[in-house]
């Protein structure tokens, strides 16, 4: 009977104790449920809370600006200007049903946002699929871009950067993670999640409730077995145009100060919203189930479980209820009183008259278990290029993975809708203007997990450094971050293993970047039949331009630049290769070199500057690919890249055997820099520009005859 | 007197980006709401911004093009008043009957956001470049329903009345002989599915949409 339990609520055997110990008594009715949902590991962090400590670090910018417990981080960029950023994944409801799961996974992220007040400014999406061979991988990649693109654009906030790799250890567990970025202006408000002291009421707009994604948040933690078709009805079902409505009317109640906490309903639905503003509150709420909305006849087990989309909780004096109601009215949404904010701290859950669980709610959310896994210190720094000699001896790598953004995929985003953006999601970096002071807002992803498969340490340093080079490859920086931390089975010590060394990378790097982790989520249990996928400690940066015409952000190809400026001269002009020394990549055998943080972050730094003083119309840090292959998507002409990657293959070549004197030439030739931009400057200048990038290795490849 | 009415349906999302169109020009513009009634006399210019209007139920715009400020519309096509329909715009005028023809879902069955190159067949005397006949434009597309499509005798009628407004350089949804964009026959309402409040200003990519509002 107790195993029955136990199992259908997926909880173990150690924490039923430890609700029997808290409770004084074994759990009973519906308590069973709300332990479920909030204690798993979606809702409690509960294998991971010791490690995100790390994230400690803090600025000007950020200091006392992200409330304790709050959906987002809040960001301030001075001037008014606020931003509000988190990346959220979607992985498990993605994999069952790609369509809705990832059209879900934007509208929560979005909720999470606009529930703090701000209008959601930007979209981002990075997406992990297996090989397209493998089963049903072809459906799963259009059904999530068709789901991304049918949630986005109808709730018309634009698409500004993308990521999507492949490999086949995504085959059974895709990665479907979703960022978006909120703005507040100088005279907007932030909303809270936490209520006063004052008499306050209960109330529960949009959508009704439905029997969709009941039991998703604990269904999130645990890993797949080959039954997948069976947790069908977990998912949830979304509609952008009812979110839509949602945002705007939300926006309006909170910019006209008429709620005094607002939080979404996200995982486990009404439960953990109203557990979490009560408990932050210390303030009890009695709410009467029997006055939620429904879709259907539902229990009210299924009612506190429902993970239905596009609905809020929020709190508000019984004097502006009304006016809130006629809002919402005219948005043609559904706003229902469902309970009273109470004196004493406990949740008291009826049914009419009926008391159903009567229970302190800090229970479930400050006492959820804290599991210190095992792990081990990261103990494969890499081998310096000095060390280097007969390469034979070294174990051979398998990469098994690829990465393009094929056209077709942003294409079917709309990058425009709101008139603000500057790139869109075709560029490696987005940018969006921000209304009040015309400043370029730039929005860029990391972790390639080509990297992560070979070293968890360089990938998670990868993670958060390369988004920032991208960033300085368009004369802008980081100002703050997100993750979203994809990762596979906890209790396996290897995963831990890694999942600990990403943090520490992650959490130095935003002390080096000076850009804090304001927001974040973990995504454990990515396992499929005892496979794990790759650790995939997914990065999203936002960060600011110095440009003050933002139509000067250097382009990422000639053919783009072409459109905008006609006239480009590329008989006057070279393309100055710059390559840091540091890190190197050897297509047979893995990584090489020295993780010299301290001296990568100078060259990003000296990069930005130069780019701002120079202003060239192209400049684009190269991706993973080779490099004919990756300067054949600049200049778009395979014998000016043949040109250009051999004059530069050659300075590689020589540039080696000096780090690495006992180098063959031949295998010299295996090795290519991890980190290398490339700039269109005019002949004019460049001997400036390569004196202002000298800590960089540079060749120059004029133009005349090749363009 | 506003300059400019901006018409406001539950789920449009390029209302703000039409607003700043207006303010670019120094045009007064407000919002008029789908469920209130307006008179034409009050605005000089009337503008149907982009989006999903009830989220495209049923079929893109034929929701909006029964609501109570849409009766206004008409009223105000019929006064001669220079109205654009942007998009979703496009959609809702030819679901009220204003503009003939219907947008279907693009060729390939996906949504495109991507620049085009037009042409402009037919220069209107309210909206685009002056003397706009053979003038060029280069704009963003974002839609998945922009396929143009009409009836033989209607496609007749529309071309021997010179409707045809702006045509695709390179036809990037299937619509019929190009048509990215087309007017009623007395020239006073106008529908595109491109958005050249997307182009206004350098940073934006482009500047052919500066000053659209004539």
């Amino acid at each position: 009977m107790i195993a029955e339990k136990l199992k259908k609520y997926r909880i173990s055997e150690s924490e039923h104790q430890k609700i029997t110990e808290l409770l004084g008594r074994p759990p009973e009715g519906l308590e069973w449920a709300l332990f479920s949902a909030l204690w798993s590991e979606h809702c409690s962090y509960k294998s991971s809370k010791v490690h995100l400590r790390k994230f400690s670090y803090h600025n000007d910018r950020t200091k006392g600006q992200t409330l304790d417990g709050e959906n987002a981080g809040v960001v301030d960029l001075g001037k008014g200007e606020r931003i509000i950023f988190k990346m959220e994944s979607h992985n498990h409801p993605s994999f069952i049903e790609p369509f809705h799961g990832a059209a879900t996974g934007v509208g929560g992220i979005l909720r999470d946002i606009f529930t703090m007040g701000a209008r959601p400014i930007a979209l981002a999406n990075y997406l992990c699929f297996g090989a397209l061979s493998a089963p049903r991988m072809k459906m799963l990649l259009r059904g999530v871009v068709d789901g991304i693109s049918h949630y986005g654009n109808c709730v018309g906030v634009p698409m500004l950067s993308g990521k999507t790799q492949f490999s086949e250890k995504y085959n059974n567990n895709i990665l479907v993670n979703a960022m978006a970025v909120g703005y507040l202006g100088k005279n907007d408000v932030i909303a809270s999640s936490k209520a006063g002291n004052q008499e306050l009421l209960v109330i529960y707009v949009g959508a009704k409730t439905g029997a969709d994604g009941v039991h998703g948040a604990s269904m999130a933690s645990e890993s797949f077995t080959s039954n997948n078709e069976s947790k069908r009805p977990n998912i949830q079902i979304g509609d952008p145009f009812l979110e839509k409505l949602l945002i705007e009317a939300c926006l309006e109640v909170i910019q006209q100060k008429l709620v005094v906490a607002i939080q979404d309903m996200g995982a486990a639905g009404l439960t953990s919203s109203s557990f979490e503003m009560s408990a932050k509150s210390g303030r009890g709420f009695d709410m009467d189930l029997a006055q939620v909305p429904l879709r259907q006849e539902l229990t009210p087990e299924d009612i506190l479980l429902s993970e239905s989309q596009e609905r809020m909780l929020l709190l508000c004096t019984a004097e502006n209820k009304q006016k809130i109601f006629d809002i919402f009215s005219r948005w043609g949404l559904d706003a229902v009183q469902i309970g009273t904010v109470s004196n004493d701290s406990k949740i008291k859950l009826r049914w009419g008259q009926e008391t159903l669980c009567e229970i302190e709610p800090r229970l479930l959310t400050d006492h959820a278990p804290r599991y210190e896994r095992d792990f081990q210190e990261w103990k494969r720094p890499l081998v310096p290029m000095s060390q280097v000699q007969n390469l034979s001896d070294l174990p051979k790598v398998v990469w098994e993975t690829e990465s393009y953004d094929p056209v077709s995929i942003y294409e079917q985003y709309d990058q425009r809708v709101g008139g603000k953006t500057v790139r869109g999601c075709d560029q490696s970096v987005g940018f969006v203007r921000l209304p009040e002071t015309g400043r370029g807002l730039a929005v860029a992803l990391g972790c390639r997990s080509q990297i992560l498969k070979l070293n968890a340490q360089l990938g998670g340093f990868d993670a958060a450094y390369f988004p920032a080079f991208q960033m300085a490859s368009k004369g802008a920086y980081p100002v703050a971050m997100t993750d979203c931390l994809n990762f596979g089975n906890p209790e396996k010590v290897e995963i831990m293993t890694e999942f600990v060394e990403c943090i520490s990378q992650i959490a130095k790097m935003a002390e080096v970047l000076d850009a804090p982790v304001i927001s974040g989520n973990v995504s454990f249990y990515n396992e499929t039949q005892n496979q794990n996928i790759i650790s995939t400690p997914a990065v999203g940066q936002v960060g600011l331009s110095d440009f003050t015409d933002l139509s000067e952000i250097p382009f990422d190809d000639v053919e783009t630049l072409k459109t905008q400026k006609a006239k480009t001269d590329f008989s006057q002009m070279s393309l100055v290769c710059l390559w840091s020394d540091e890190v190197w990549k050897n297509e047979q055998y893995g990584f090489f070199g020295q993780l010299n943080v301290e001296r990568l972050n100078a060259q990003r730094n000296d990069l930005k500057k130069a780019i701002l003083d120079h202003k060239p119309g192209l400049s684009k840090a190269l991706g993973f690919g080779t490099l004919q292959e990756e300067l054949e998507k600049i200049l778009q002409k395979t014998s000016a890249s043949s040109k250009v990657s051999s004059e530069w293959g050659g300075s590689l070549r020589q540039k080696l055997q000096q780090l690495s004197p006992k180098l063959s030439a031949a295998d010299a030739g295996c090795f290519e820099p991890l980190y290398r931009v490339v700039v269109l400057v005019e002949n004019s200048k460049v001997k400036d520009f390569q004196k202002s990038t000298g800590s960089f290795s540079s060749v120059v490849v004029p133009l005349s005859g090749v363009l | 007197m506003a300059n400019v009415g901006v018409l406001r349906f539950p789920g449009t999302n390029c209302d703000q980006d039409v607003i700043q169109l207006c303010e670019s020009q120094g045009l007064p513009a407000k919002y008029l709401w789908y469920q209130d009634r307006f008179s034409h006399q009050d605005y000089k210019h009337l503008i149907i911004p982009g989006g999903f209007s009830f989220g495209d139920y049923l079929r893109c715009g034929a929701l909006a093009a029964r609501s109570p400020a849409m009766k206004d519309v008409a009223a105000a096509a019929k006064h001669g008043t220079p109205i654009l329909g942007i998009c979703n715009g496009f959609q809702i005028l030819c679901e009220s009957g204003l503009l003939p023809g219907v947008l279907m879902k693009n060729e390939k069955n996906r949504f495109i956001d991507r620049w085009v190159q037009l042409n402009c067949v037919t220069g209107s005397q309210f909206f685009g470049k002056n003397n706009s006949a053979g003038a060029r434009y280069r704009f963003p597309i974002a839609h998945g329903e922009g396929r143009f499509f009409a009836q033989e005798n209607q496609l007749k009628e529309i071309q021997d009345n010179q409707q045809i407004w702006l045509k695709y350089e390179n036809n990037p949804n299937g619509s019929l002989l190009d048509i990215a964009g087309i007017t009623n026959k007395e020239k006073n309402v106008h529908g595109l599915m491109p958005h050249p409040e997307r182009a206004i200003f350098q940073w934006m990519g482009g500047t052919d949409g500066a000053g659209f509002i004539r």
